[in-house]
């Protein structure tokens, strides 16, 4: 590396003669290879990357042409160790030391892109080699961060070269403290370490205040665990923190300025020593800087593992060599800070951008941002998102856009839950505010803070009361203990929620933490603990479900609180089934034994082996480490190898006569329960034949009719009566039943009514409704389709619809959908298995008009989408895209656009009452209508659902009823001998290797698409014990 | 508690690092830092040297080495694990790593092995949380943990 020497600046020409310097130094390069040092990239291994380019570079000899430049973060922490090659502006990612050959081989010396190691976008897999372009980036605007990433950050004259110490040049030469003081306010400048106090104010304090000598603090003490961006900067580019502070103290009247940096971040204090003293070498810091007469100096000051110590007070008293203890205030730091002084403390990114608005212009400043506040903001956006690390947006940037944009959403196919703004002090967004424009106010109004600007996002898996009590436990270990409030009140807080997460929640206890919180806010001494309460507060306001499902169900629908379940595939199941239960048994073959335990609840293993959405899986814990156990397929096995039902079993009937209104899982599965439990049940079905949507809406290759008729044969021979070709409010009403000497009725009749588009030709010839559709090829009718047909929908009905019509014998099927893929609600594996039958997919469009001839449909018109704002879904609403309409040419469209209930049987209006989507309203516990006697389950009270939620509502209600008919309410077992799971052997210092899911044969493609044979195969014997095997027995728990 | 100002050569270096700040109590956690880095942990004859030569009362050393979670009083194992529990990291699955760790080498937060290999404690965040969870045995940062990587990674330390 040429060398720049060393000179003392003491006008602006000579920093231009620098930065000639520099340019000239570099102009030998024909490239430069800018390798990402700071720590995330240094943790993934960055530094042997370096090493390797800098030698093979060496054995070429082509270090004189070629540059290798270790600089501070580039961002995309998540992707490293990245490589940044200019001029070109390539980005390299993922990078391991023999990457280096390749680049030099095949990039600097050939001219030839590298594409295995440059970005790839995840909906096409096109890759992006330019920097800018990547999506990360795209959306970024690093104004703060331009040096970051680009320069070397031990070497000053680099951040000469490129425009630094223009500002304090400017300052010194031309113009006042109050000139400058006046630049910060018109700014719109705030303080960035979370408050958002005006920093042109806070400075015109501290520059009135009387006292003598004044100070300079930068608070780098960022201790919000999940922050990162001051840590990133300071390591990048230390040169902006110096010469913000040192016209700070210009501005207010300083000489002295510490920088109190948290011991945690070697890194950063190493590059700021060196910087501070590369900066007093070059006469840009220390006395009499560039001749003009003022003189500042900086120290530096460590912190020692103290949270506490990032507010101010008790930031100052740390620098004074004391505990870390606030003090009340006023008098506030401007007043009497550090020694009793006036002091100016602010963030490190507040000052940082002080040299970026004395040299652009305070308009060019405010003109990002919004009405209040000027500029733009780092965050580190880190937890369950794609893409994790260092960002710079626009102070007033849409939430949804930094998470889904730039940070591309959630991993793994997850939900988003919420998003944690602001650290220990902040609160979480939920998906229905992905519209809010970041900045303090209104983060403010949503029950959070902005804070330094850490984002952490929370999937599904995290339970918010569990998230809740960790924020308090940190605060309340962090409280420096001096005030009764922050000491004795989080206590009593964290109190309660560790009651609540273990299983002994009582009525009243989210009273009682409000109550707390807000007395705790209102009169604790410090911002600790006046924040600590926050994201008590903001999960209470957003997630009281999930606090009130703790305390009054004791259940945690994330499956994290581990006291209040067994397994986390159990507590996913809506049906409750003993999962871990079947996976020990099967694991040990015992096969029978599994089944019995699957049909103490669910008398549909062979339906759900093949169908079921499973959110068991989904909860799997082996899925952290390579996949989640197959436990769909591993109740398939066991439902075909074993027969089903034992049919020695012999029930006693206690003469009390119960009806069932819908033969679909929900009903079945209840008449079921109550069979067992001894009631004399009767099934009314509407259709000529039974099993609801199973029967008729799945197609066979799916599930085999003759295997959902064999379950249901089992149910009929536990004496429940199925009469079919029985609708209600035609051959028989609620009352008629009473009437019968039935004593309790459960209506399960689903949601049948298909939800049309609303569109001009509709009600052509050739345009089907999407259930309608399977149920005409399920009962066996005769339907032309034509060649090309269009399915409208992104549901299993339109999946099912798709690969119906291709196996009808239709040469073009398209699924039209109004969002992207990853909306689908379709499962992925029904998504990619209709694409190898030849199902085509089209994303982001809509129909606007079937046009007809003679009565048939024959074309379709329709609209290109874009994504447009996020609603309250936390989704972006897809908007049409102006002079983008097209026409295609069709022979039929089948539309799939969602269900809902048809209550047209009731003989009276508001004879039980409806919400206004239709749907049955129910009690809570006792699943009991608004009718006496009559209960509702399945799909009629929640809207289209799933099966096995469908057959947990058969369940709760079977108990209802008989609690209602004055028994306990008990599930009968099945088996006379209870399984004894506990004897299966299971050995605890097992280290656990990685080994993926055995994969099930699946019928080849070509051979599907003939049929209706089913698709899916099963696994054989030895499959599924080794497959079982794979379960990290969640539910076993060390007993002390 | 063990002493460590039994030899010259442990004296002279604590000299040499209060003499730095001689009569200034500003000084103190300075000190304390320099003297944790030479000595590995800061016992109370250390104390007593340090409250003396920068003329703070000892009751006020005492409470700020106490207050202060990264100084310590008692020796640390040779190897320091950090399980960072940063709100990143927890999401992540920090949690099940820390309960993993603990069931190994069979310690609580706090605490060292018997044969002084490990000590064990949680960190509240090392700024690294793109790359959580993050495991660091002394300045060696592991991103990325998951619980069977854990054996690996400890066994690089003798």
């Amino acid at each position: 590396m040429r060398e720049v020497s060393e000179v003392i600046i003491r006008s602006e020409s000579d920093l231009d003669a620098v930065r000639a310097e520099v340019e000239a130094a570099d102009s030998g390069y024909r490239y430069k290879l800018l390798v990402c040092l700071g720590a995330g990239c240094i943790s993934s291994g960055s530094e042997a990357v370096r090493d390797a380019l800098l030698e093979e570079l060496g054995r070429r000899n082509l270090s004189e042409e070629i540059r290798v430049v270790g600089t501070g973060c580039i961002g995309c922490c998540g992707s490293g160790p990245v490589v940044l090659v200019q001029p070109d502006g390539v980005l390299y990612q993922g990078l391991k030391p023999e990457d280096a050959i390749d680049i030099i081989d095949g990039h600097i010396l050939n001219g030839v892109f590298i594409e295995r190691l440059l970005y790839k976008k995840p909906d096409d897999g096109d890759v992006v080699p330019l920097m800018k372009d990547i999506p990360f980036f795209k959306y970024q605007t690093k104004n703060l961060l331009r040096f970051c990433g680009q320069i070397d950050p031990t070497r000053i004259e680099e951040y000469i070269a490129l425009d630094g110490y223009r500002a304090l040049s400017k300052v010194l030469g031309s113009m006042t403290p109050e000139d400058v003081i006046e630049e910060i306010k018109s700014s719109k400048l705030r303080g960035r370490g979370g408050a958002g106090f005006p920093t042109g104010l806070k400075w015109s304090f501290t520059r009135t205040a009387k006292a003598e000598p004044k100070y300079v603090v930068a608070n780098a003490d960022e201790g919000d665990p999940g922050a990162f961006m001051d840590r990133c900067l300071l390591e990048g580019d230390p040169y902006s923190l110096i010469e913000g502070m040192a016209i700070a103290g210009y501005a207010i009247g300083a000489h002295k300025g510490y920088i109190y940096i948290r011991a945690e971040y070697p890194l950063a204090v190493n590059r700021l020593r060196q910087a501070i003293e590369q900066a007093k070498d070059w006469g840009l810091l220390g006395n009499d800087i560039m001749g003009s007469g003022f003189s500042f100096d900086i120290e530096m000051r460590m912190g020692a593992g103290a949270f506490v110590c990032g507010e101010e007070t008790a930031l100052l008293a740390s620098i004074e060599g004391k505990r870390g203890v606030p003090r009340p205030r006023p008098p506030f730091p401007a007043e009497k800070g550090v020694w009793g002084k006036p002091t100016a403390l602010n963030n490190v990114e507040t000052l940082a951008n002080v040299p970026m608005i004395i040299r652009e212009g305070a308009e060019w400043f405010s003109g990002f941002g919004t009405g209040k506040s000027g500029g733009t903001k780092m965050y580190s956006l880190a937890g369950d998102v794609k893409n994790t690390g260092l960002i710079e947006v626009p102070i007033g940037t849409e939430m949804g856009r930094i998470i889904y944009n730039i940070g591309r959403g959630c991993r793994e196919k997850k939900d988003f839950k919420a998003v944690q703004s602001g650290g220990p002090s902040g609160g979480c967004i939920p998906k229905e505010h992905l519209s809010v424009r970041v900045d303090y106010e209104t983060l403010d109004e949503l029950g959070a803070i902005m804070g330094s600007g850490g984002l952490v996002v929370m999937d599904e898996d995290t339970c918010m009361v569990d998230i809740a009590r960790y924020f308090l436990e940190f605060c309340l270990s962090e409280s420096c203990g001096k005030c009764t409030p922050c000491r004795e009140g989080f206590l009593r807080m964290l109190e309660i929620l560790e009651r609540i997460t273990t299983g002994e929640g009582k009525e009243g206890d989210i009273e009682r933490l409000e109550e707390l919180a807000h007395i705790i806010v209102d009169t604790a001494l410090c911002g600790l603990g006046r924040t600590g309460p926050n994201p008590v507060l903001s999960t209470i306001r957003y997630f009281r479900d999930e606090y009130e499902a703790h305390i009054k169900y004791k259940k945690c629908p994330a499956g994290v609180c581990e006291a209040l379940f067994d397994s986390p595939c159990q507590n996913a199941c809506p049906a409750g089934l003993d999962t871990h239960g079947y996976v020990a048994l099967i694991s040990e073959g015992r096969f029978g034994e599994a089944l019995s335990l699957i049909r103490e609840r669910n008398p549909f293993p062979s339906v759900c082996g093949r169908i079921c959405t499973h959110p068991c899986e989904f909860k799997c814990r082996r899925g952290e480490t390579d996949d989640p156990v197959a436990l769909r397929l591993l109740k398939r096995f066991v439902s075909e190898y074993v027969s089903a039902a034992p049919r020695s079993y012999q029930r006693s009937s206690n003469g009390v006569r119960v009806a069932v209104v819908g033969s679909g899982p929900s009903g079945l599965t209840a008449a079921y329960h109550l069979a067992m439990m001894g009631y004399e049940t009767t099934v009314f079905e509407a259709l000529p034949v039974a099993g609801g949507m199973m029967a008729v809406c799945i197609p066979d290759y799916r599930l085999p009719k003759d295997v959902l008729n064999a379950e249901i044969e089992a149910i009929h021979e536990l004496g429940v009566e199925i009469k079919t070709n029985q609708r209600l409010g035609e051959d028989f009403t609620f009352d008629s039943l009473f009437g019968q000497g039935f004593k309790a009725v459960y209506l399960a009749v689903g949601a049948q009514r298909s939800r049309a588009l609303g569109i001009q030709g509709e009600d052509l010839e050739g345009v089907y409704k999407g259930l309608r559709f399977l149920m005409d090829v399920n009962l066996g009718e005769k339907i032309e389709l034509g060649e090309k047909v269009v399915v409208i929908g992104g549901g299993s009905t339109a999946i099912d619809s798709a690969k119906s019509a291709i196996r009808l014998g239709a040469s073009e099927v398209t699924v039209y959908y109004r969002r992207e893929r990853e909306d689908m609600t379709a499962t992925d594996e029904e998504i990619t298995e209709a694409e190898n039958e030849g199902v085509r997919f089209r994303f982001m469009v809509v129909p606007t008009k079937i046009l007809g001839e003679g009565g048939k449909a024959a074309q379709m018109l329709c609209a290109q989408l874009r994504p447009g704002e996020f609603d309250s879904s936390g989704r972006r609403r897809p908007v049409p895209v102006e002079g983008q309409e097209f026409t295609v040419d069709i022979d039929s469209v089948i539309v799939a656009v969602g269900q809902t209930t048809d209550l047209s049987f009731f003989t009276n209006e508001g004879e039980v009452s409806t919400t206004k989507f239709g749907t049955i309203i129910v009690d809570e516990d006792t699943m009991e209508t608004s009718k006496t006697g009559v209960f509702a389950g399945g799909d009629v009270i929640r809207g289209p659902a799933t099966v096995v939620e469908a057959i947990a509502d058969g369940i709760k209600a079977a108990s209802a009823i008989d609690k209602f008919l004055g028994g306990s309410g008990k599930l009968v077992e099945v088996t006379r001998k209870k399984a004894r799971i506990d004897e299966i052997p299971f050995d605890l210092e097992a280290e656990i290797v990685e080994q993926r899911r055995v994969e099930a044969p699946l019928l080849p493609p070509e051979e599907r698409v003939l049929g209706f044979r089913e698709v899916e195969q099963g696994y054989t014997l030895n499959d599924v014990i080794e497959e079982a095997k794979r379960c990290l027995h969640c539910d076993r728990k060390l007993m002390e | 508690m063990e002493s460590i100002l039994f030899n010259e050569e442990n004296i002279a270096i604590l000299k040499e690092i209060i003499s730095k700040y001689g009569g200034r109590p500003e000084g103190l956690i300075e000190v304390l830092h320099q003297a944790q880095e030479a000595f590995g942990y800061i016992p109370k004859d250390v104390l007593v040297e340090i409250a003396r030569g920068l003329n703070v009362p000892l009751t006020r050393v005492y409470g700020v080495v106490t207050f202060y979670n990264l100084f310590t009083m008692v020796p640390k194992g040779k190897h320091t694990i950090s399980v960072c529990l940063g709100t990143s990291c927890y999401v992540r699955g920090g949690k099940r790593i820390m309960e993993h760790v603990k069931d190994l080498l069979q310690i609580e937060d706090g605490g060292t092995t018997e044969d002084r290999r490990f000590s064990l404690d949680v960190v509240r965040c090392v700024g690294a949380c793109a790359l959580s969870p993050v495991v660091t045995v002394d300045d060696d940062v592991y991103s990325h943990v998951t619980v069977t990587k854990i054996p690996e990674i400890l066994s690089k330390y003798e």
